[in-house]
């Protein structure tokens, strides 16, 4: 610190990067807001002069040194005394700022994805209730369609079954009618004709005796027919 | 050429009373990167008040985008820290959304908040201390285990801890100097190109060539510094689980 007096006294060009640091302490007596400039930076100087001379109880000047030892190309943010002011007023800014995001915003905007992720899951539920629902008709219907085709079928062999079975009695009904007429009717034909048959024998006699009595005059004898007729057959 | 560094001045835009703690003078005033802090703030709050409002299950298009980032850290946290990520999900999402509004707001010309060493450093150290917190409570003395790996014979351990604790400590240190890093750089250089710009086009029409290759390449870096911005709080938010991760889960790797 003793080589800053000597530093700053040949400051006057007013190099702004140089001088930047050194007006640096000046924070409770000079308030520069354009440091580096002219007077200010003489005033400044002979203040850091008076602090660098004296102990170094205050903070200020502590961290001043310090930050003198990084200041290579006296960036206006390593003025330490505008530090302290500035992290109070973040630390404040950054209090409100959290405690606002962490009690109204976090929670409403997770409420709101999580009320819109529980809609959408309700309603794929839904849908897939209605989904099973119809697919469920579905297969009654298809169930019910199956059974009144079976039912139908059934009913339709049944009836073909009635109906040929009518149609066999039916039949055979006819079938014993038509041989009881054809049996009776043979049986009259049986019996005309063997009538009949009896009838030629008698004729056969009657036509031989009147052969016999125009051949001879005088008709022939029943025991003369017979053993004529025992001959012939 | 303007300084490029100017940009990232302080500046005092309502005067507050000052007070001193320990020996630190607190300068309560309005500074300009207070102002951009809290006008990245506001307006995020006033994006999901409105987004938010009257959420419903079919969303309107700046609900689409609330619920966009909220799921992007939702599912961040809960792949990366696991079943306890819901607990740490609005620290990360309040970190993301600080560091993203005061990036993008960066990128309208106004301050960058995030561009400052004491804004970074606070963030890195807060994050920091959430992580140890989380490890003490839940662990007790066994947080320690986390430098310890299991399975390892002690001759390798006694390289093996000393590099765990380093690394450890130097987590939050890459948080600050990445971000600070990033947006420091991004901005320079945006700077420094549109300087060209006006410099070159008051040099006649050579210097038009040079300053119009100079428009289109700001123009480029411009969309790849809301790549940054949005990147560098992601990957904040990203290594904040990771390191959550780390401590809600020691012994189980």
């Amino acid at each position: 610190m003793t080589a800053v007096p000597t530093s700053a006294a040949p400051n006057t060009e007013g190099d702004v990067a140089t001088s930047a640091p050194d007006t640096a302490p000046a924070t409770t007596t000079v308030v520069s807001l354009v440091p580096g400039h002219g007077d200010d930076t003489h005033a400044a100087g002979g203040q850091t002069g008076a602090h660098g001379a004296g102990d170094h109880t205050t903070g200020t000047v502590g961290t001043t040194e310090h930050a003198k030892d990084h200041g290579s190309g006296g960036l206006p943010q390593l003025q330490t005394e505008h530090w302290a002011g500035q992290i109070v007023w973040l630390l404040i800014i950054f209090t409100v700022f959290y405690t606002l995001m962490a009690t109204v915003f976090t929670p409403r905007l997770r409420k709101v994805i999580s009320n819109r992720g529980s809609t959408i899951a309700e309603d794929l539920a839904n849908a897939r209730a209605n989904r099973d629902e119809a697919e469920a008709q579905a297969k009654d219907a298809a169930a019910e369609t199956a059974a009144a085709h079976t039912a139908s079928r059934k009913l339709a062999a049944e009836a073909l079954a009635r109906s040929n079975a009518e149609i066999a009695a039916q039949t055979a009904a006819e079938d014993t009618k038509l041989n009881a007429r054809l049996s009776e009717a043979e049986a009259r034909i049986r019996a005309a004709r063997d009538t009949a048959m009896a009838h030629v024998t008698e004729i056969a006699g009657e036509t031989a005796q009147v052969l016999v009595e125009k051949l001879t005059g005088k008709p022939a004898t029943a025991a003369a027919l017979k053993s004529a007729f025992g001959k012939v057959s | 050429m303007a300084d490029p560094l100017h940009q990232f001045q302080i500046q005092k835009v309502a005067e507050l009373p000052s007070f001193t703690v320990g020996g630190v003078v607190v300068d309560m005033s309005i500074t300009n990167s207070v102002l951009a802090m809290m006008i990245a703030v506001s307006v995020t709050l006033l994006f999901f008040t409105l987004t938010t409002a009257r959420a419903s299950i079919i969303p309107g298009r700046g609900q689409v985008m609330a619920e966009g980032l909220f799921t992007l850290i939702n599912d961040m946290t809960e792949s990366i820290i696991g079943h306890d990520g819901k607990k740490f999900m609005p620290y990360v999402f309040t970190l993301f959304l600080f560091i993203l509004s005061c990036n993008l707001l960066g990128m309208f010309t106004y301050f960058t908040a995030t561009s400052q060493v004491a804004v970074t450093v606070t963030l890195a150290a807060m994050t920091i201390l959430v992580v140890i917190g989380v490890g003490v409570l839940s662990h007790g003395l066994g947080f320690f285990k986390m430098f310890v790996p299991s399975g390892v014979p002690w001759y390798i351990l006694i390289i093996l801890v000393p590099i765990e604790v380093i690394a450890f400590v130097m987590r939050p240190v890459t948080l600050t100097l990445r971000l600070f890093g990033n947006m420091l750089g991004g901005h320079i250089v945006l700077k420094v190109f549109a300087g060209f710009i006006v410099t070159t086009a008051a040099m006649g029409i050579g210097g038009w060539a040079i300053g119009l290759a100079s428009l289109s390449t700001m123009v480029a870096l411009t969309t790849l510094e809301f790549l940054v911005a949005y990147l560098q709080a992601l990957v904040f938010a990203v290594l904040t689980c990771v390191y959550l991760g780390d401590v809600v889960n020691i012994g189980h790797h």
